[in-house]
């Protein structure tokens, strides 16, 4: 195992990658929650308020799936850089979709605390 | 920013390389899609400094190959539509488009094929027995190597020579429940399927 998690440290073992996945959609929607971003703006906020490694071909479809599902909208605004980009923000069912994700999360990441509580004790 | 030519090459190429794979979407979309991803390319030169070949290659290595970056599109595209619409025609699109992509997206849209068919023709039968009440249904009769054969029959041509209908008027109600069971249980196995595939995709 320790072999095999050597040759890839990017990916990390396969639950961890399991987590990171089933947490991407939360991640980029409360990305959002303060206002408008385009994809790489979302892309550097994941990097730098968590340690979510997100692969950069990752996150463009997700946004796209997202518009897809009525979460997010999109549209084109031009740039001092001289191409226009793409920014996303949350529509109401995606700010609803959010919160509710949201409430999830953190009911679920309390219970695992106690869990797991008597781990950190024995440290 | 201004890009050289060499520079500029590269990225079309690989541009042009997804664009060729994202066959199905809606040309509205593919636009889109290409556009927002030269524009990340462009900031992420940019952000690099100097535009360098090397520069380019590393941004375009960051988001993958084309084909796969364009599998993840579409297969994300067909999911989202297959589970909002649940409609077969709409899965058998997203299947089709899968079956393009991969071997195990061709037998899973055979196998839908196959249950489809099957679910329409029991539904058929049970509908084509209120209009051709002797001769419709489920029969049996012997072939001509004296085995006995299985056959639904919409009863357009007269009964089969010494056959025998099976389940007479029961097939009106047993047809239709059968039949849209069966559409129903494929629909969801392929559901499944996609929704399996798309877990088995590359994700960070």
């Amino acid at each position: 195992m320790e072999r095999a998690d050597a040759r890839h440290p990017e990916r990390g073992d396969k639950w961890e990658v399991q987590l990171r996945k089933g947490c991407l959609e939360l991640a980029i929607l409360a990305a959002l929650w303060d206002g408008k971003l385009y994809g790489l703006e979302i892309l550097r906020r994941l990097e730098s308020d968590s340690d979510l490694i997100v692969s950069e071909g990752t996150v463009y479809p997700l946004l796209s799936r997202l518009k897809a599902l009525g979460l997010v909208k999109s549209e084109w605004v031009e740039s001092d850089a001289g191409h226009p980009r793409k920014y996303y923000a949350l529509t109401p069912a995606g700010k609803q979709r959010v919160r509710e994700m949201a409430g999830m999360w953190t009911r679920f990441s309390l219970s695992m605390s106690r869990l797991l509580a008597p781990l950190a004790k024995e440290k | 920013m201004t890009m050289s030519g060499d520079v500029q090459q590269r990225v079309e190429t690989y541009l042009g390389r997804l664009q060729r794979r994202l066959r199905g979407v809606k040309d509205e979309q593919v636009r889109e899609i290409v556009e927002e991803l030269r524009s990340h390319i462009m900031d992420k030169v940019a952000a690099s400094g100097e535009v360098t070949p090397a520069g380019v290659d590393a941004a375009l290595a960051a988001l993958g190959s084309p084909e796969e970056l364009a599998s993840q599109y579409i297969t994300d595209n067909l999911l989202a539509r297959a589970e909002v619409s649940r409609s077969p025609v709409q899965i058998l699109k997203s299947l089709f488009r899968w079956a393009s992509l991969s071997v195990a997206g061709f037998f899973v849209l055979l196998g839908s094929i196959v249950g489809y068919f099957f679910g329409v023709v029991l539904m058929l039968v049970a509908v084509a027995k209120l209009f051709h009440p002797r001769t419709a249904g489920l029969w049996t009769y012997p072939d001509s190597t004296g085995d006995l054969a299985l056959s639904f029959r919409l009863g357009f041509v007269s009964a089969p020579v010494g056959g025998k209908d099976v389940l007479g008027w029961w097939i009106i109600p047993i047809g239709w429940l059968a039949g849209c069971g069966l559409v129903m249980l494929t629909t969801y196995i392929a559901i499944w399927f996609v929704r399996q595939y798309r877990k088995s995709l590359v994700l960070p």
